[in-house]
Parts: C-alpha cells; structure tokens; sequence
C-alpha cells in the first residue's frame, strides 16, 4: 500500500505538540483519540474544541507517515503502509455449513466414518490401475467386453451387454434422484425430519389448535355454551365443572317450573317435525273421509259421482 | 342422588311421551299435597313423591338401594331406558295407547316374545307404527309394554304370525331379571 504525500505538507514536523492518548494506525490511515471530554472546553466552545482534538489527531497522524519508510518516484515522494492494526468487524455473514446429504446425515447418526473413494481402481486382471467411471471405466466393464457368458437356462436371445448398460443407467438415474431429493431437503425449513413426518405433525398441530379455539368459543358465549348446537365429534368441555340443582334444597315448585319447561320444549319440537297431538291426524281424516263417501255413494250413485267431488 | 338434569330430564320425558303423550303433564303437574319428583341415583331415574326424598336424604349413598319407582335408567352413552317397574304409572296414565291379548298370548309375551297378530285381542284405533303401547291382558291387568311394528291399518293386512307389538318389557322380567332388576 502507497500513499502520495503533499509536498507542502513535508517541509518539516508539525507545530502542535502531540497528546499521548493518540493512536494512530497507519495501514487504515487513521488516528484515534481516546483521551477523556473535558466538560469545561466541550460546553464553552464546541466547534472549536472539536477542531482542536482533530488538528492534534491529524497531526499524530502526519508524523506518523513521516517516519515510515519512503520511496521517490516519478509522481513524487511514497511511503510504504504498514498492514492494519484495527480489527474490522466482518462486512458479510460467516458462510454457512453445507447442508448434509441423507446418508451423510445418516452415518453421522450411526458414527460411520466414510471415506471418500478413489476415482482410480486397480484392476487385477490388467495389473493396472484403472478409472471408476468415465470412458473407460471400471463400471462399464461388463457391456463394453467383447464377448459374454450366457448362463444354462437363460434366454438365448438375451442381450447381456444391453442389461449391463440398462442397469447402469438405473443406478445413475437413482443417483440423480437422491441427489435432487437432498437439495430438496437442503432448501426446506430448517428441520431434519422428513416431510410426511412434518406433515402429519403439523396436522395434529393444527388439530390442537383447532380443539382448543373451538373451546374458547364455545364458552365464549354468555351461557357458556349451553344453547349452543352440538356438532358431530366435537371435543368434550374440560374444565367446564357440571353443576346440578341441589337435590332437596329447591322448592318443588321451581323444579316443577323446569320440568314443564322441557315438556314445552318437547311440544314445540314436535310440532314444528308436524307430530304434535294437536295437528290433523291426516290417515283418520282421509278414513272418515272415504267411510262417508262411501255412504253417501251407497244411497246415491256410484264411484263417479265422488270423482266428480272431488274435482270440485 | 341428584335431580335430572335439562339433558336428562329431555331424554326421560321423550320416552315416557312416547307411551303416555300428553298426559306426561299429569306426571309433573301434581296437587300440591301429592308432589312427585323425578331423582337420579346410581344412573337409574326414581319418581318418588316428596315426603319420600325428604326421609331418603338421611340414607347415605352407598347405602341407598332403591326409593320410590324405577322409572328406567341410562346407559353409559346417555340413552334412557324404560324399565318394566314403570308400569303402574305407564297404565295408568296411557290412555288411548293401548293393546289387548288373548289369554293364548299371554304367556309367549310374557316370556319375552315380540306380539304376533295371532294373538292381538283389540287395539287401540288409529295406533300409528311405531308407537308406545301397553300391553293388557283380556282381563285388564296390564302384562307389559311394547312398541307398535305396524299401524292399526297395516295390521289388516297381515298374516297371523307377523309380529304387531315389539317386546319392549313385561312382568315376567320381574322373575327373569329379578337380581339386577333394582
């Protein structure tokens, strides 16, 4: 690192003397200081006093550079910088940790140590060694030999160097999955559990949730619920204590007051299902209905005239 | 022991209405001096007159046995059922709900048996299907009670060994269940 001097600036050392509690660091061109706020300068006059600590910062920090070495060059007199002293806090955040694949995750779970494999494999029969995959490569052994074992009992008209080449294109095709599976996992919220796992979790979740806020309203209301409708497997109220009238206590007119409420409750329920004992009773109006057409037919005429009646 | 609650009352009144319709009002609304109550105790349903709650008070629970009439008890999942010790009062306030059986039917009915129309003495006019009926023998004593199969009109048309009545409970139980009874 260099930096251009003025060159009215070198004529010689500054005039102000300099305070102890100056430090200057040179690599970042900077001078701190870090001597106490006199109360008495700093309310009187602040501007000026601000100029006074900088003039004496700026100074420290001249004659600092002037007793670094220098070089001349063409453009004019260069000092070589130090290497900075302060420690800067970092710009960017600490890179994070690779996410793991499913098997490292799973060996690390086991306490397997795995071990990265050679791309390079010896081949016994060559005496040399070879690459593990790639044009050449050991796994491509089986379909690229010239010539091929055909088992007892096997189809005559079975290709063996296809088959190789199929299975091999299977467990490549398998590869990339588990590949694109981990990226998957990689980029999903941060957990380590599988995804039908956080989803039925979740489900249950929300079910608790869904139960506990169905609670809170329903004993939200003023009578806590009690004439609210009741739907199909809902959750039981806890913490709602049952309370019953006191078994003697009551006069009898009272209870007798609530028992002929219910009753009237009961009434008008059947009424509006149209069963009350009030109501017409449709099948012993049509009864008689038919019995005194039938006597009034009997002494008149016959069928037609009653459909006749009818009609009317 | 305890009175019913507003549940329990409903589910006690809509069985007795089934069998004894409006007159359930005769049940509740009673003179002063003959004051009626319905209690629970052990999950069978009591209806015992008043002076009577008041002696059974002092009886401790465990030790409480049986006090007034059974009118039925609930089950576990809240279903109110009629027991045959109801009877008296089914009878005598069941007014237009009622069947008659021959004396050759008394027995299969009171064995259990569902009512065939074999043995069907009268009924009641216009008994809809499905209704609560009290079953009577010939000499008016009533046997039981039961719920219609068919309508009065249906029964016309049916053959002497289809069932009219379903056995819902006779005295015969008072022999049969007689150690679980109370």
């Amino acid at each position: 690192m260099a930096q251009t001097i003025e060159g009215q600036l070198s004529n010689g050392p500054p005039a102000v003397l300099p305070r102890d509690t100056v430090e200057v660091d040179a690599g970042l061109l900077a001078a701190f200081d870090n001597s106490p706020v006199e109360p008495e300068a700093y309310s009187s006059n602040l501007p000026s006093h601000l100029l006074d600590l900088t003039l004496t910062s700026t100074h420290h920090l001249i004659s600092t550079l002037f007793q670094l070495p220098t070089t001349s060059t063409a453009s004019g007199l260069m000092v070589q910088l130090p290497a900075a002293k302060t420690l800067l806090p970092r710009e960017k955040p600490l890179p994070k940790p690779k996410p793991l694949t499913k098997w490292e995750r799973f060996a690390k779970e086991k306490g397997i140590s795995h071990k990265q494999r050679d791309r390079m494999v010896f081949d016994d029969e060559r005496q040399e060694w070879v690459k593990r995959w790639g044009r050449g490569g050991k796994n491509k052994e089986v379909e690229e030999q010239w010539i091929h074992e055909v088992k007892a009992g096997e189809d005559p008209d079975h290709d063996p160097a296809a088959s190789a080449k199929k299975a091999r294109k299977e467990r490549v095709a398998k590869n990339e999955a588990q590949h694109k599976a981990n990226l998957a996992h990689a980029t999903a919220p941060t957990s380590t559990r599988s995804i039908s796992a956080q989803n039925s979790e979740n489900r249950s979740k929300r079910k608790v949730e869904l139960e506990r806020s169905m609670l809170l309203t329903k004993t939200s209301t003023a009578s806590l619920g009690k004439f609210d409708k009741k739907i199909e497997g809902e959750p039981k109220t806890k913490g709602v204590k049952r309370k019953f009238e006191p078994n003697v206590g009551e006069d009898w007119e009272g209870e007798k007051g609530r028992a002929m409420d219910v009753l009237k409750g009961l009434d008008g329920k059947k009424k509006r299902e149209g069963k009350g004992e009030g109501e017409i009773n449709v099948r012993k109006a049509v009864r008689f209905h038919t019995r005194e057409e039938r006597i009034k037919g009997g002494s008149s005429a016959g069928s037609k005239s009653v459909k006749g009646k009818r009609r009317s | 022991m305890r009175p019913l609650s507003e549940d329990e009352t409903k589910a006690v009144f809509e069985k007795l209405a089934n069998y004894i319709g409006k007159n359930l009002v005769h049940l509740i609304d009673r003179p002063e001096d003959d004051a009626h109550v319905f209690r629970l105790h052990k999950d069978r349903v009591y209806y015992l007159p008043l002076p009577m709650l008041h002696y059974a008070t002092s009886i401790a629970r465990p030790n409480l046995v049986s006090l007034g009439t059974c009118m039925g008890k609930f089950s576990k999942t809240g279903k109110f059922k009629l027991g045959v010790t109801s009877l008296d009062w089914l009878a005598r306030y069941a007014k237009h709900k009622l069947i008659w059986i021959k004396p050759a039917g008394e027995l299969p009915f009171l064995y259990g048996n569902h009512i065939v129309k074999a043995h069907l003495g009268r009924i009641t006019e216009d008994t809809p299907e499905h209704q609560g009926v009290v079953v009577y023998n010939m000499a008016d004593v009533p046997l039981g009670f039961g719920v219609t199969a068919r309508s009065t009109l249906d029964t016309r048309k049916l053959d002497p060994s289809g069932i009219i009545v379903f056995h819902q409970a006779d005295v015969g139980e008072f022999l049969r269940d007689e150690d679980t009874m109370f």
